[in-house]
């Protein structure tokens, strides 16, 4: 489409409220825990308390003669074996023969309360057999025996190695070279819905058995849910329904299948009643799928005019018990080393290991954002060296698009230059940052995301998006979604789309979506590819729809079907004013409608146009203008409602190298943000406060402003909860902090003032210009951070979180101030190894039954700390 | 998570409760503001056959000032009503300090000040449900006999967590317990064991009424310097309270205590010592910083490194100290 | 444990409900009485999500045993998200909330309708200060908290305009 100017808009561009909000605020809305269904049963989930176990014996016949225990669903009762990408499928409804990580699934009890489910866990009898396990990456690697998974020998669930341009002749041309190993902890989405299924059979009329299954739970992926449910019951797919009803945040928590989903609809068939299975905020935690701990050995080389000359990257990630997206995210870590800066050399190895802990998987900024914390602290420490500017050296590596980077990534619209531009001029960074006191600095970094990944996970050509939409003699128009609003405002995005095409307002439009029955197949919410696939998708379903309205309107108006338009609920002949609808009906009614009832009004417009006032304009002859409903009744006269459809597929073009593993990195379209962070170190307490952060994001075009600030704002806010607070706490596989008041996400005081400015670049194919905007952000937080910390006190923070031990220990350090072992034998600002928890554990005869080869075991007792 | 079933007992004066409590002895919880005790109940920390409600007895939520003796803070005063207290404010600071840093403001409307001296004491390995502490084979504070953070030790080093008994060490206040033979007052000072599992002085058919901030304590200056990650919601993982008595500049009485980092809250010895007769001074307030890290014995009880909370208290001393003395250390 | 009959004040109306001693709040709202909207986020009293008043304070319902709270002599009025609107219209600080990006997921809102709307009840114009100190006890994971400042600061004006509506975006046909 040509580009039309912003002004031209009457929806798009606007600051509009979430289509769903009021329900949000009244408490009306539905989450999946509010939902319930007559008779039924509640779940509960017995999880393995031995990180790595062959399970000899489950006698569940104590809990089943409790009183109010209907049945208990052990993993021979659906042995089908899925996960959610092609390849890797290592995950089983409930553990069968094998539990791999403290929390693992073991048993569901079906109960008719919550806490007869709960008493019924303590009457489960599991007999195991421990077997060694597996904690640190690094050692996981080297194992010869007692494999986490018998397919995945020395628990290496996937390696790539890419070379891209010629990285060793890069480093010889450069005139700085710098390695370091860098290490980011574990985060997690912590979600503030814990996720939550309900599962119910219904009788099938014909044979008067178990028939069709309807699933509604909190997901970010309806059909993914739907085909894995399908593998696992073996029942055809047409027999199942996924719906989604509200749900409370996914950061790419609920962006796979998560076992409480596939257990609650087992345990349904079983107990042959409705089930629900809710997870506790522990659970939450165990189910986990988040940012793996990461390892990153990072190698970048520079001239002294600050161009990179190559860089070379080993990354290993602690991937936990399962496969999970593992595969893609340590693609992503790699790929996405490519297309930011224009970098001729590159070299990656990246190691996705298994360790006997929670699967991590896809997080906001998936795969990109522990690679990025690295890169940008180094690129800072090589701009040190060679006397440049931080700012100057991101400006001297900026791509040429249109391109194509060495990696095979095509880059189109870039706005990072500008990104760039507005946050050092709004930051002050030129003037502020050699002014600031002592313990004060300035830190800036830079990120991007991809707006979709090019090829999907399902193998498959068909389309990532189809919309349906319907039109009815009621004027209203019904826009049928797969997309999953998760809470980043999907919904009111199609809605702005379908209302702008079709030239009416947002209060006509009804969206009806993620509920697999009704609505054509999307493939869900990750990967920041809705606004542009989904959109893209009801920009055309509404531009098929609005062909036949126009054909109809153009004999009203006696023109060219090319000289209708339509906006604001009017449909107008090119080249005449549209006038707002209460100007209209004015002259029809000769009334003025209620200014103070605007929903009222469109409700009586209604009524009256399919009466008498339809009637009446029908006699008028040839006129310049009609309203929407007017034009719509029209084209309706011989079809009955109207209804269009429209489907989007990433181009050939933008779907990358033909390398293995090329199918990871490559979108049709990327964002970009620029950060500056302004933060104080305590240099007493190590303790850092940051003021305030600047954030300059590239998303093409804002459809809705208010909510791509949200989406920006709230990007960097996660990534400096991980810069400076949240990590998992690990001793021997036991996750020392799964609860909300342990697992410290920000609270309102200590999160700063983040100021965010939209930056557009217009992307050639998205939506009306549109690309990501909700997690692209999120990486140069961290680094941002990191970089501000070392400017503010000079130490160069390569672990994160930057917590006050590990700032503390490290200004120590560089100070030659007496030393005080503060975190645990890691030197923040050289780490070589995974921080333990520093509790003692699990010596020989006492505790848990722990393997004798189990490293919790073989380790001697720690000193007693704190003396 | 469900709470284990119990009975709820609602008793309307003290002396049915007391007589409640000497009945039921070894099955029953006093609940007030419930803020710990309900969480560690959905944990099955604790399982009561009762649970005793005592917010309906009459006359435990005032704040009662007494000329020439003191104030009375109802043991039922919640936190929020203590830290709105204008008396409390002007009279006895370092409380004041002390209470707007406990929890969040939600919990703060809930969390009574009895509550908050009856804390319970806190540990990574205790404070987890049922399931994560069969995975770590219990601990001898709960239905286990192994320390986790002391291999070997017999005795539970879980950390004493509440702020407010810090402040209250320094004023000097005093607790009235009630019994089934009547009341007895008791110091703050010696109410607390220094043991996790067995923390305070209170026996099974007793309770805390109120408690005294006694008249001479009015009018110190004071602070309360707290550790934590989050600026609201968590607990402290290392706390110092400190009141000061000047005339002039010239320090008369100094108390400093600290929490946090020990199964109990203690009072610093020789804190006045090293301030008495001079005035406050950088050099001073790092003395009784060295002197408090002393008494500090954290041990891996939190997320955050023993060796960095015993630093703090030694840092966070020296703040408190000038900060109370009206010189705020500015960073 | 056998359920006993007791009385609650919700909303301005009575309810009895049988229920077991040992019961939460949350869990009879939710259950017993259809009041979804108030939300279970943790299981420690950490979140906020439950967040209610009673008798105007902002409260856990996670951590109130329902039995504890029956309607006496006027005490306990217990009032949930879902009586918050007014006079069939969103309360300024519901449509704020929407407008401004307060709320993006939702889960965490109606714990901080309830926080909020006893912040104003209590303090009609709230500084910037007031207004972070007294959010602090309910966590969101979504909007890292700016908008949500954005929203009360607007319902505030508009509350200071008469206008129960919110603001002036409100859409005209």
């Amino acid at each position: 489409m040509s580009e039309p100017k912003k002004s031209e808009f009457s929806v798009i561009g606007k600051p509009v409220a979430l289509v769903d909000s009021a329900g949000k605020s009244t408490g009306q809305g539905k989450y999946a825990d509010d939902l319930s269904a007559p008779g039924m049963l509640i779940g509960k989930i017995l999880h393995s308390h031995l990180p790595h176990a062959l399970i000899k014996k489950i006698d569940a016949s104590r809990a089943l003669a409790l009183e109010g225990v209907v049945t208990v669903v052990i993993g021979k009762d659906a042995p089908n074996t899925y996960g959610i990408l092609p390849v890797g499928h290592d995950e089983t409804a409930l553990a069968v023969g094998k539990v791999r990580y403290v929390g693992d699934n073991v048993a569901c009890v079906v109960a008719e309360s919550e806490s007869i489910a709960e008493a019924a866990l303590e009457l489960i009898d599991v007999e195991y057999e421990p077997l060694p396990a597996w904690f640190d990456p690094e050692d996981s690697m080297k194992s010869q025996s007692n494999f986490i998974h018998e397919q995945r020998p020395n628990n290496i669930e996937k390696d790539y190695h890419h070379v891209f341009g010629d990285p060793d002749a890069g480093f010889a041309v450069a005139d700085v070279v710098l390695e370091g190993r860098y290490i980011a902890n574990e985060v997690t989405h912590a979600a503030m819905e814990p996720h939550c299924t309900l599962a119910a059979f219904e009788f099938d009329s014909q044979t008067g058995r178990e028939g069709r299954l309807t699933v509604q739970s909190s997901t970010q992926v309806p059909y993914y849910l739907q085909h894995k449910l399908s593998i696992v019951l073996d029942m055809p797919m047409s027999q199942i329904r996924v719906i989604k009803p509200l749900v409370g945040g996914g950061f790419g928590g609920k962006s796979e299948i998560i076992p409480l989903e596939i257990i609650a609809a087992v345990a349904a068939r079983k107990a042959k009643a409705p089930v629900k299975i809710t997870y506790t905020r522990e659970e939450v935690f165990l189910a986990h799928r988040g940012r793996p701990r990461t390892i990153i050995d990072l190698k970048t080389g520079v001239k002294k005019d600050g161009s990179i000359t190559a860089v070379a990257a080993k990354v290993i990630q602690d991937g936990g018990a399962y496969c999970s997206y593992g595969v893609v995210t340590i693609l992503y870590s790699g790929a996405l080393l490519g297309a930011l800066y224009d970098i001729p050399n590159i070299k990656y190895d990246g190691f996705r290991v298994l360790t006997n802990k929670p699967a991590c998987g896809a997080m906001r900024g998936h795969g990109t954002v522990n690679v990025r914390f690295a890169f940008e602290s180094q690129l800072d420490e090589l701009a040190g060296k060679i006397n440049m500017d931080p700012v100057s050296i991101r400006r001297k590596n900026l791509l040429k698009p249109p391109c194509i980077t060495v990696n095979g990534l095509r880059v189109q619209s870039y706005g990072l230059p500008e990104c760039i531009d507005v946050v050092a001029r709004e930051s002050k960074w030129a003037e502020r940052r050699t002014k600031l006191g002592k313990g004060r600095g300035l830190g800036m970094a830079c990120s991007h995301y991809v707006s979709g990944a090019a090829s999907s996970i399902i193998r498959s050509d068909m389309p990532h998006s189809t919309v349906n939409i319907k039109i009815d003699r009621d004027g209203g128009v019904i826009v049928y979604t797969g997309a999953s609003d998760i809470g980043q405002g999907s919904d009111t995005m199609v809605a702005q789309i379908a209302a702008e095409v079709l030239g009416c307002k947002m209060n006509r439009i009804k969206v009806v979506a993620a509920d697999t029955d009704l609505t054509p197949v999307d493939i869900g919410s990750y990967s920041s590819r809705v606004t542009f696939m989904n959109g893209n998708a009801t920009m055309r379903a509404a531009e098929d729809i609005k062909k036949r309205i126009v054909a109809a309107a153009a004999k009203k108006l006696a023109c060219a079907p090319e000289d209708v338009l339509m906006r604001d609920n009017i449909v107008y002949k090119r080249g005449v004013e549209p006038v707002e609808s209460k100007s209209i009906l004015q002259k029809v009614l000769g009334t003025s409608p209620s200014d103070k009832a605007p929903t009222v009004s469109g409700h009586v417009e209604g009524q009256i146009l399919r009466g008498s006032v339809q009637q009446k304009r029908k006699d008028e002859g040839p006129k310049e203008r009609m309203s929407f409903e007017e034009a719509v009744t029209s084209a309706m006269d011989n079809t009955g409602a109207l209804s269009g459809t429209g489907s989007y597929a990433p181009p050939v073009e933008a779907k990358g190298g033909k390398h293995k593993g090329g199918g990871v990195g490559p979108s049709p379209a990327y964002s970009y943000s620029a950060q500056v962070a302004d933060v104080s170190v305590d240099e007493e307490t190590g303790e850092v406060t940051v003021h305030k952060i600047w954030a300059a994001h590239d998303c093409g075009r804002a459809l809705n402003p208010v909510s791509v600030e949200g989406q920006v704002i709230g990007s960097v806010w996660m990534g400096l909860g991980q810069a400076l607070q949240e990590e998992f706490v690990w001793k021997d596989g036991l996750l020392m902090n799964p609860t909300m008041l342990e697992y410290k996400s920000p609270s309102s005081t200590e999160s700063p003032e983040i100021e965010c400015f939209i930056v557009e670049s217009i992307d050639p194919e998205g939506p009306f210009g549109a690309k990501e905007a909700s997690e692209g952000s999120l990486a140069a937080a961290i680094p941002a951070v990191a970089n501000a910390i070392y400017d503010a006190v000079g130490v160069r923070m390569r672990e994160s979180p930057f917590t006050p031990e590990r700032v503390l220990a490290a200004i120590r350090a560089k100070n030659g101030q007496k030393k005080i072992e503060m975190t645990n034998r890691v030197d923040p600002t050289a780490p070589h190894k995974l921080r333990e928890h520093g509790g003692s554990l699990w010596f020989k005869g006492r505790g848990p039954q722990r393997h004798a080869d189990d490293p919790s075991r073989k380790t001697t007792a720690e000193p007693v700390a704190g003396d | 998570m469900s709470l284990p079933t119990f009975k709820l007992l609602r008793p309307r004066t003290v002396e049915e409760a007391v007589g409640m409590l000497h009945r039921y002895q070894d099955e029953i919880q006093i609940c007030a503001g419930g803020t710990d005790l309900i969480p560690s109940m959905k944990q099955r920390l604790f399982s009561p056959k009762y649970l005793m409600d005592i917010r309906g007895i009459e006359g435990l939520e005032r704040i009662r000032v007494t000329p020439g003796l003191g104030v009375e803070l109802g043991a039922l005063t919640t936190l929020t009503a203590v830290e709105d207290s204008g008396f409390i404010h002007k009279h006895y600071p370092v409380l004041h300090e002390a209470v707007k840093t406990v929890a969040s403001p939600i919990l703060r409307n809930m969390g009574t000040m009895g509550g908050n001296i009856c804390l319970d004491t806190r540990c990574l390995w205790y404070n987890q449900s049922l399931q994560w502490r069969k995975s770590c084979g219990f601990c001898i504070k709960k239905d286990g006999d192994l320390c986790h953070v002391a291999p070997g030790g017999k005795k539970c080093w879980a950390a004493f967590s509440a702020d407010t008994p810090a402040a209250l060490l320094c004023l000097s206040a005093e607790v009235n317990i009630a019994s089934p033979s009547g009341f007895r007052r008791v110091a703050i000072a010696d109410l607390y064991t220094n043991d996790g599992v067995n923390r305070i002085k209170i026996a099974k058919n007793e309770m805390i009424t109120s408690i005294y901030l006694p008249e001479s304590s009015a009018g110190y200056s004071g602070a309360y310097k707290k550790l934590r990650i989050r600026g609201s919601i968590d607990y402290p993982l290392a706390g110092v309270a400190v009141a000061l008595k000047r005339k002039g500049n010239i320090v008369e009485d100094a108390k400093v205590a600290i929490t946090g980092v020990n199964p109990a809250p203690h009072l610093v010895p020789d804190a006045l010592h090293a301030l008495a007769g001079r005035e406050v001074n950088e050099h001073s307030a790092m003395v009784v910083g060295e002197l408090a890290s002393r008494v500090a014995k954290p041990l891996t009880t939190s997320l955050l490194t023993p060796e960095y909370r015993r630093e703090m208290v030694r840092v966070f001393t020296k703040r408190a100290v000038m900060a109370a003395a009206g010189a705020e250390f500015s960073i | 444990m056998k359920k006993e009959l007791i009385e609650l004040k919700v909303n301005g109306r009575r309810h009895e409900v049988a229920i077991e001693p040992s019961k939460l709040l949350l869990d009879t709202l939710r259950e017993d009485l259809g009041l979804t909207g108030s939300k279970r986020g943790c299981d420690d009293s950490s979140c906020g999500a439950c967040t209610i008043q009673v008798d105007g304070t902002p409260m856990l319902s996670c951590t109130m045993v329902a039995a504890s709270y029956q309607c006496d002599n006027g005490a306990h009025e217990i009032t949930t998200v879902e009586g918050v609107a007014e006079h069939g219209a969103l309360a300024a600080i519901q449509k704020a909330y929407g407008d401004w990006g307060g709320s993006q997921c939702g889960f965490c809102t109606p714990g901080f309708m309830m926080t909020v709307r006893a912040l104003l009840q209590r303090n009609p114009e709230p500084s910037d200060e007031d207004i972070r100190h007294s959010l602090s006890g309910n966590l969101c994971r979504c909007t890292g908290y700016t908008q949500m400042y954005q929203a009360i600061k607007a319902a505030i004006l508009a509350e200071q305009k008469g206008m129960a509506r919110g603001n002036e975006r409100t859409e005209e046909e």
